[in-house]
């Protein structure tokens, strides 16, 4: 560190007037794109306001841009009555009307929450006994599981997991390597659970039209 | 089908429902439709080939049934015509109005004349792939289907060489489920993809930039349901049928007071003729009119000779939509409706749009209050204010026509909203405190 008096001052100017003559790189976006690696995602983060409140105001502009869907998102409206949310799971086909239910503030029945749910795991008991809870059986058990409940249940991998000591990581690895085995159910039969939520809106607007014309069910 | 068919009067055209009657026994007949005509106008297409086929259609003045009216010719001539390896045909079937059947209705009765307008439309813009988009929760039609398919393939209607052309087409049908806003075609094109069900802005449109971004033709099933009939009898006698700007006919799905049922009618027709189709008000004093589905407009009784085609709805307040024609009695509170309605609409919003997202809902909410004798001041205006917002604010028609609604009711329904707003009271008596609660509570029940 010099003592000079000023030195400072002159070395901050001297940089400015370097800047000052060095070429722009402003970028003249939208005309210009920004020259970035390919895979550059940039980093997400929220920002809060001077009284510590979360600035974004859940507008799903982020969720809606982002290429690759990865952003899951939930809020409050203004008035704090309708829960919106937004995120990935809804790019399954399976899920994807409910989702519109979800951000009108409806209460809907998550059927990936609800695959957590206790299930009956008798099935996959009588699987392993009969493979003789043997790990190296994976691949048959699991498609036995498949057969048994139209998929594989979170519930059933753990349960299985379970049985033959294999790590569930193991077990859901197997099972995510073979495309003719799912985690969801195929979607069309599951349009009837999965659909539930839409179709008592559809019915609800259907019945209540009818009612609204006189009490006359007219469909 | 449960839906009848209306009678009509024998001087109006079957054009989309004339198989109909020789289908009776059993339409998946493959050989019963050939006998009745069924895959001629696709035979025709093949002989006048691609460029003439647009050119047939787009003097015929078709334009589309779903909704918007856009004239049919144009837009499978800017698919055509946009530069690409592979081209797509959508026909979309999923009847998103749940209380509009009449896209499954026509697929039940006449499945042919949807397929072969599906193939003719693949031939004439150069598409190798065209889906047919039905309502997924409709597996026994989506089945019937599929093997309709594989029967017209066998015959060689659809396949390597249709209708010995030389050409490929393959005809894919597909369930999809979800919202309204499904049977948007720019929703239903990412649906196909397997992304997010919201909007894309438009333009690029469709027939440049679709289904995985190559030019893309998405048409109302009505509207490919007309085409056979136009390559078969020429544009001339399809332009003669309806109205000079919009000719041809629609089906319209009535439901009302004196009965219920779909009918095909020619563009162009007084409201009140084809309302009288269903009985009208049944006997009672007619009150209003709500024409296009969960968005359509409330329309007054004087309002009955209004033609029904796209440009007279449109200036009266209303669309053709779903092709949802409801007829409401002097029983019917026209606020009440118009709440139920507004309500649907923006709970089936997608959200991706602010105005829509937002503006729906307070729009849902005035007309809560409305109903609810709990009006504030400045409501009405607000209404109107937001409703010209809304819509002004559009990313896709959704928005554009879901205000239409409420709107429609300020413009011809003051002095009833009025009494609601500024007197707490409901002249239909369909309001009261009591019924109100009734419908706070049904309203629970069906979140
Ligand atoms: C909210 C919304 C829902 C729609 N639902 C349907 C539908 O169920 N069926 C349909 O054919 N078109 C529907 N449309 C119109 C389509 O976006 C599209 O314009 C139409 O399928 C094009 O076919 P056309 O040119 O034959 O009319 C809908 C549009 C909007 C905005
Ligand atoms: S207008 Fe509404 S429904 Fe349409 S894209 Fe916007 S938010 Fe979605
Ligand atoms: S600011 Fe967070 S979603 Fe828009």
């Amino acid at each position: 560190m010099t003592t000079v008096p000023g030195m400072g001052l002159i070395r901050g100017m001297g940089l400015t007037l370097g800047r000052f003559f060095a070429p722009k790189a402003t970028i003249m976006w939208p005309e210009e794109e920004a020259d970035v690696a390919p895979r550059f995602r940039g980093r997400l983060q929220l920002l809060y306001d001077e009284y510590g409140t979360l600035k974004c105001e859940t507008c799903f502009q982020c969720a809606q841009a982002c290429p690759i869907e990865c952003i899951d998102m939930g809020g409050v409206d203004t008035r704090g009555r309708f829960h919106v949310h937004w995120g990935p799971p809804e790019t399954y086909g399976e899920r994807r009307e409910e989702s519109a239910m979800r951000r009108a503030g409806r209460p809907v029945a998550d059927p990936a929450f609800t695959r957590f749910d206790p299930m009956d795991v008798t099935p996959v008991n009588a699987i392993a006994e009969e493979h003789d809870y043997e790990p190296k059986d994976l691949l048959p058990m699991l498609e036995g599981i498949q057969a048994a409940y139209g998929y594989l249940p979170v519930a059933a991998l753990k349960q299985l997991s379970r049985q033959t000591g294999a790590w569930y990581a193991f077990v859901y690895g197997t099972a995510s390597s073979f495309n003719h085995l799912r985690f969801e159910p195929p979607a069309v039969t599951t349009a009837a659970p999965a659909g539930e939520a839409l179709r008592s809106a559809e019915a609800g607007y259907v019945s209540a039209l009818d009612a609204a014309l006189g009490g006359r069910p007219t469909r | 089908m449960t839906t009848p068919f209306l009678a009509t009067p024998a001087s109006w055209p079957a054009i989309l429902l004339g198989r109909v009657k020789a289908l009776e026994a059993n339409p998946w007949d493959l050989d019963a439709a050939v006998r009745a005509g069924a895959f001629e106008g696709l035979k025709a297409a093949v002989r006048t080939g691609a460029t003439g086929t647009i050119a047939e259609v787009g003097a015929s003045g078709l334009r589309g049934r779903g909704g918007g009216g856009y004239p049919t010719g144009d837009k499978w001539r800017a698919a055509a015509s946009s530069a690409a390896e592979q081209r797509y045909v959508i026909a979309n079937g999923y009847g998103a109005d749940p209380a509009t059947q009449i896209d499954a209705a026509l697929l039940a009765a006449d499945p042919w004349s949807v397929i072969e307008g599906l193939v003719i439309a693949a031939f004439a813009v150069g598409a190798t792939e065209a889906y047919l988009i039905v309502r997924g929760d409709d597996t026994a039609l989506a089945t019937r289907l599929v093997a309709a398919v594989a029967e017209a393939e066998e015959a060689g209607f659809i396949g390597d060489d249709v209708a010995g052309s030389g050409h490929r087409v393959n005809v894919i049908v597909r369930g999809l489920q979800g919202s309204y806003m499904l049977g948007e075609e720019t929703v239903l094109i990412r649906a196909l993809e397997g992304r997010r069900a919201a909007p894309d802005q438009r333009p690029p449109y469709p027939t440049e930039r679709g289904l995985w971004d190559r030019p893309t033709v998405v048409n109302n099933i009505l509207t490919l349901a007309a085409v056979p009939w136009i390559l078969k009898n020429g544009a001339a006698a399809f332009a003669s049928v309806g109205a000079p700007d919009a000719p041809g006919t629609a089906l319209v799905q009535l439901r009302g007071p004196g009965g219920a049922g779909i009918a095909e009618v020619p563009l162009g027709t007084p409201l009140g003729d084809i309302a009288s189709l269903a009985g009208g008000a049944g006997g009672r004093p007619l009150k209003a009119l709500i024409v296009g589905g969960p968005t359509g407009g409330f329309l007054p009784a004087d309002a009955l000779g209004t033609p029904y085609a796209f440009a007279p709805l449109r200036d009266a307040g209303a669309h053709m939509g779903s092709g949802s024609i409801v007829i409401a009695d002097d029983r019917a509170c026209v606020v009440d409706l118009a709440r139920l309605l507004t309500r649907f609409s923006a709970d089936q919003a997608c959200g991706k749009s602010i105005p829509c997202r937002i503006g729906l809902r307070r729009l849902s909410e005035i007309a809560d209050r409305a109903t609810a004798g709990t009006t504030r001041a400045g409501d009405a205006q607000l209404a109107a204010d937001l409703s010209h917002d809304v819509g002004a604010s559009a990313l896709c028609d959704h928005e554009r026509t879901a205000t239409l609604a409420l709107a429609s009711v300020l413009r011809y329904f003051r002095s009833e909203l009025d009494d609601h707003m500024l007197r707490s009271t409901c002249p239909a008596g369909v309001c009261t405190p009591i019924a109100v609660a009734a419908g706070a509570a049904s309203r629970g029940a069906s979140a």
